[in-house]
């Protein structure tokens, strides 16, 4: 169980480095986050696991996603 | 980044991995006996001493007070830094704001561009907004009985205000998204955590100890998360709406 959440985890992070398109790359990001979250919660930390959740999948994939759209969606070339 | 040659960046990532396994080296191979006398002392006494079934909570705001108040000056720092860069940028700190009183969109050019925004978002964020802030009220307030406490609850807070910041489209506009109003709130908790920590140098009990001797400190520890919860939450709502506002320009 835990291991798979952290492949899942380092799959997820390699593909938002690599992705070209930042959006898919925050959104990857995000799903980290929520997976982290989890695997604190599974690890008995729920402290962690809601602050991870609110800023992690929340409040900063926000803040990403305004980024963005400000400015050019894929990475230049 | 793709300027670099890619014999450049493989160099990049084995020179970072390198660092990474040199300093868990050590953790790695620790093999000697883990501190557990702390831990068992926590666990035996912890809750009598603080009065909070949430032994982390006992933790960081009785036992380890000073790191708590280590932390909230860094979000001050955070938030007064992205201020200071946003209004060097040269533009205008949350257009929006001016505009809100004319029954427009808090978000800058949310109302311009209503034409690319479905119905779906403005439905949806400005009904779980509210339901997200009583949701981080509750584990501001109950903190110190049940996972959480005024960290958790503040960020939680947060993203119930960048949802109501996001959702609500004039009419309903709620004046907690207010750039002003959030300042305030963030100055008045800093104020206010100041003040509860020096009062236990009034009363004869220490610095950021609870202030009165024979109560049970459980109180003390709830009144701190409450401040602390509003301070994080008004901080960190009040980058994101800054940040809203300002990208949109």
């Amino acid at each position: 169980m835990i291991e798979a959440m952290l492949a899942a985890i380092l799959i997820l992070s390699l593909y938002a480095v690599e992705s070209k398109d930042l959006l898919h790359g925050t959104i990857a990001l995000s799903g980290v986050s929520l997976l982290s979250s989890l695997l604190f919660y599974v690890l008995k930390a729920p402290d962690v696991a809601i602050t991870e959740a609110a800023v992690g999948a929340g409040v900063s994939t926000v803040v990403y996603v305004w980024a963005i759209k400000s400015m050019e969606r894929s990475e230049s070339p | 980044m793709s300027a670099r040659a890619p014999s450049a960046q493989v160099l990049t990532a084995a020179l970072c991995i390198a660092a990474a396994s040199f300093a868990l080296w050590p953790l790695a191979n620790f093999d000697g006996p883990w501190p557990e006398g702390i831990r068992d002392y926590l666990e035996a006494r912890g809750q009598d001493e603080s009065g909070a079934r949430n032994l982390v909570s006992a933790i960081y705001l009785g036992y380890r007070g000073y790191d708590t108040l280590g932390e909230t000056i860094v979000l001050l720092v955070a938030v007064s830094g992205a201020i200071g860069m946003i209004g060097a940028a040269g533009s205008k700190l949350t257009p929006g704001y001016a505009d809100a009183a004319q029954g427009q969109s808090p978000v800058a050019g949310t109302a311009r561009r209503a034409h690319r925004r479905t119905e779906l978002i403005d439905v949806v964020t400005g009904k779980l907004g509210p339901v997200v802030l009583v949701f981080g009220l509750y584990v501001m307030l109950f903190g110190h009985v049940s996972p959480g406490g005024g960290f958790q609850g503040g960020v939680v807070v947060a993203s119930g205000i960048v949802f109501l910041g996001m959702g609500s489209k004039g009419a309903g506009l709620s004046p907690l998204v207010g750039a002003v109003t959030l300042a305030r709130i963030e100055a008045a908790g800093f104020l206010a955590l100041l003040l509860a920590a020096g009062l236990g140098i009034v009363s004869g009990a220490g610095f950021f100890a609870p202030p009165l001797r024979g109560a049970s400190p459980v109180g003390y520890i709830v009144a701190l998360n409450a401040v602390i919860g509003l301070k994080v939450g008004a901080g960190i709502g009040f980058l994101c709406i800054a940040m809203l506002g300002e990208a949109e320009r």
